[in-house]
């Protein structure tokens, strides 16, 4: 890994030049590239937004509970695909389960944590920011500080990094999970978001330097403005070498995926790639709408991880796939179902030890009504940053977590 | 109430330019020249009770009204979710009221409901109006309109939730985002909650209370044991001292700046607002016509939405009249990250820094240059700023110095400017033909226009 010391020297320091007549040269000379070259590890996150109902994606048909627990939303066992003796994935897996046969996809099952909060926003920002204490809350996310650690530069602590170590890709609010205090996240949802006309009414003129004491969130305005200009900027250079012609399914998410290939294929130097695939919060009627979603993930994952192959970029990417809960054991009575705690998740990619990860929660070992959580999701996220983005999890996650067994 | 002791003009927060830009910005999205001027006048008291009284533009009301509704209806009947965002546009840029209408965009926030899901625009639009004319009454009738109306009914599965099998949906959101706020119920209060609103279902278009599907037995809520329907359940939470906590919360965080207020602001806030009744006009009108409010260490340090920046320079600029193409504005707003009638989630818009993503701030800059090369109207003509512009500055008997020019836009766009800014949008325009609207485009994409 080239730190970002050195990447200057070798650069000569000035790699960027500076777009904005607007910006204060304080910033703009300092928005140097960041240390992060083309051949570093990258992690795609996909988020499965609104609590998945896991019993129904990782189905547990010999379980004798899960018949009693779901009358409405059973799933007939000759359908699945089934993964064991004991549980199968839903029938419209066809594609995740071709990948699971491969060696390329991990199942950890039981993922929660203590104390299950059912609130979407409590329990998804629990997950974003790897913190039960709602006091964290507002601060930073795991993935943030994570690239805060890696692009930690010691010589200048106080400037402002516009190092483009994240991207997400969608048509949200970047998430909480990549903030950082000094990374920092851009978002997009098509290339379009990030060209700047530069039409001749904003050409460069030479920027003074600012006389004045900036405040925080001044200061703030800036960093993120500079972030912006340099990303636009090294987006459009690119973007003209990009160009996969890999065929993907129609869907929301596959053409997310889509566009993030693209991405590394033109040698985009972000290590962390968010997604949103929306519409797990499925209180009634859910079959048909969590069929699809299935479906829609399945294939998109699919097509991604080949597409990636094809460019030989397999081996430096991973992929996780969560949700903030899973749903209540029993289905509602709107052939539906509530809020619950843990559920399965999912780790992709060639790097990726295959196969089914943790024991699977028992149907009739009931909390409340709800699954019991057998692994906690920061063992996850200790895993990835140790063994994946090379960072020392205790300093993220501010506590010791045993990893599992995730990659070859 | 010492939190917000009322602002008196005084050396170290004068009465002036700066301070009435900052009211407007942040109360009324902008102020004309001649607004601002009226006000400096006029002074502070006169200036917050017309934004108050719902007159601030008091022309053309009835007129205004018809064309809304007319423009309203033809969005609904042609089931065209952008022309009823257009049609929001238009009333923020041209309502005699902009303070109700920051009132409905908050709202909008608090009870964020999204066509996604609930794929009605006649519900999307009346649930608008409801906001809009409860938007600064008591708490309890906005609460309850918003609640008992088929929009929300849909967007959190009311219809599910019967006797017998309940959907928490739209007690949780109650409790969590509406109401109480969360670390202040049970996930037991839920459940109650959840049973008191059983029997709460839309039939034609309406919001009706099905009795036969309604659970009437006894449930534990808040620590009391009772039978409770859903105007019972309403009224508890409203009595409940989170609710006002929650509010003062809100109204702070539409009206005042990052780090401005502490919890013991929020806390003699709220204790004004349960003895007003959860009366939101006293609590707004507290907040505006505070010290707090006009301090020095309160300007400019509140992050603009992307529609309030959208309307806001439209405003300033009298560009107006005619209007832009309120198509292409909400179009613009959803670009950088607000696309009204479809908030992320029932959460809403987080707002403050989250709103300043690379992609937002690419289309800001956008946005500045589309504005100012006139792309924004039916028949675009590069030229038209630049001439309106020059008429703006002849009416307000600007000086013909480029360096005049720049410091009175940049002070009615920001409230202040400094001889750096003013040097950094002038540059190397001399030669250009078009200078005031390079002026404006540059203005409008630096950072000092994304705060207010």
């Amino acid at each position: 890994m080239t730190s970002r010391r050195e990447f200057l020297k070798v650069a000569g320091g000035g790699a960027l030049v500076s777009f904005s007549p607007l910006l204060p040269s304080l910033f703009a000379s300092t928005a140097s590239a960041s240390g992060a070259s083309a051949d570093e590890k990258v992690l795609v996150v996909i988020q499965l937004d609104g609590g998945n109902d896991g019993i129904n994606t990782v189905v547990p048909y010999a379980d004798d509970g899960y018949a009693r627990a779901r009358k409405l939303l059973f799933q007939k066992t000759s359908e699945l695909h089934k993964l064991n003796d004991h549980v199968g994935l839903h029938r419209s897996m066809k594609a995740a389960f071709e990948l699971f046969e491969d060696d390329r996809l991990a199942i950890v099952q039981g993922v929660g944590y203590p104390n299950p909060n059912r609130s979407h926003f409590s329990s998804m920002k629990i997950w974003q920011t790897a913190s039960i204490d709602s006091a964290d809350h507002g601060g930073y996310g795991w993935l943030g500080s994570a690239l805060d650690y890696a692009a930690e530069d010691v010589e200048r602590p106080n400037e402002a990094s516009t190092a483009q170590n994240a991207i997400f890709v969608g048509g949200q609010e970047t998430p909480v999970a990549l903030w950082g205090r000094r990374s920092s996240a851009i978002s997009l949802s098509r290339a379009e978001d990030l060209q700047l006309e530069l039409s001749s009414m904003q050409s460069a003129v030479p920027s003074p330097i600012t006389s004045r004491n900036l405040n925080d969130i001044e200061q703030f305005v800036r960093k993120q403005s500079v972030t912006a200009q340099s990303a636009a900027k090294a987006f459009a250079q690119q973007n003209q070498k990009s160009g996969s012609t890999a065929s993907y399914p129609d869907s929301g998410l596959a053409s997310q995926l889509k566009f993030v290939s693209q991405l590394l294929r033109g040698g985009n130097t972000a290590r962390v790639f968010y997604t949103i695939q929306s519409g797990y919060d499925t209180h009634a009627n859910q079959e048909s709408s969590h069929s699809r979603l299935l479906g829609e993930f399945s294939e998109a994952l699919k097509a991604f991880l080949n597409d990636l192959k094809a460019a030989k970029l397999d081996d430096r990417v991973v992929v996780l796939a969560f949700s903030e809960f899973g749903r209540r054991a029993a289905e509602n009575d709107s052939a539906g179902t509530d809020h619950g705690s843990s559920g399965p998740l999912f780790l992709a990619g060639s790097p990726v030890r295959g196969g089914l990860i943790g024991d699977t929660p028992d149907m009739s070992d009931l909390v409340d009504g709800d699954l019991k959580s057998l692994i906690d999701f920061r063992q996850v996220y200790a895993t990835l940053l140790g063994k994946w983005l090379d960072v020392p999890s205790k300093e993220i996650l501010r506590h010791d977590f045993e990893t599992l067994r995730l990659f070859h | 109430m010492s939190a917000w002791t009322p602002y008196q003009p005084k050396n170290e927060a004068p009465w002036n330019v700066e301070r009435v830009v900052h009211l407007h910005r942040r109360a009324a999205f902008a102020a004309s020249w001649s607004e601002v001027q009226r006000d400096l006048r006029e002074g502070p008291e006169a200036a917050i009770h017309r934004l108050l009284s719902g007159h601030e533009r008091s022309k053309f009301n009835a007129e205004f009204e018809a064309l809304s509704q007319n423009i309203a209806q033809a969005a609904v009947a042609s089931n065209s979710a952008i022309r009823l965002k257009a049609w929001w546009f238009l009333r923020m840029l041209k309502s005699p009221d902009p303070l109700g209408e920051r009132l409905t965009l908050m709202w909008h926030n608090h009870f964020a409901t999204s066509n996604r899901k609930v794929e009605n625009l006649l519900w999307m639009h009346d649930q608008n109006q409801l906001l809009r004319t409860h938007s600064r009454g008591p708490f309890g009738k906005l609460l309850s309109a918003t609640l008992k109306q088929p929009a929300m009914l849909k967007w959190l599965d009311a219809d599910a939730n019967r006797k017998g099998h309940p959907n928490e949906n739209l007690g949780r959101e109650l409790l969590e985002l509406f109401t109480l706020g969360i670390g202040n119920y049970s996930e037991n209060d839920i459940q109650s909650a959840a049973r008191a609103l059983t029997g709460w279902t839309i039939k034609k278009d309406e919001f009706v209370y099905q009795e036969s599907r309604h659970d009437d037995g006894q449930l534990e809520i808040f620590g009391s044991r009772l039978t409770l329907d859903g105007d019972g359940l309403l009224q508890r939470t409203l009595e409940h001292p989170a609710t006002a906590r929650r509010l003062a919360w809100r109204i702070c965080s539409t009206f005042m700046g990052e780090n401005t207020y502490d919890e013991a602001a929020l806390a003699d806030l709220a204790a004004g607002l349960q003895r007003q009744d959860l009366n939101i006009g006293w609590a707004v009108e507290t907040v505006l016509k505070s010290e707090r409010f006009f301090s020095a260490n309160n300007l400019r340090t509140r992050i603009t939405s992307p529609t309030e920046s959208v309307i806001s320079a439209v405003k300033a600029l009298e560009l107006d009249d005619p209007p832009p193409n309120t198509l292409q504005l909400s179009e613009w707003s959803t670009r950088m990250g607000q696309d009204l009638f479809y908030p992320p989630n029932v959460g809403g818009w987080n707002g403050g820094r989250s709103w300043l993503g690379s992609r937002s701030i690419v289309a800001r800059c956008n946005f500045a240059s589309a504005l100012a090369m006139g792309q924004l109207w039916q028949s675009s003509d590069p030229a038209r700023v630049e001439s309106s512009l020059v008429k703006l500055l002849e009416q307000y008997a600007v000086g013909s110095h480029l360096r005049d020019r720049a410091q009175w836009l940049a002070t009615l766009l920001y409230g202040t400017s400094t001889a750096e800014q003013v040097s950094i949008v002038i540059g190397d325009l001399n030669s250009s033909e078009t200078p005031l609207s390079h002026m404006i485009a540059r203005l409008m994409a630096s950072p000092d226009y994304y705060l207010a």
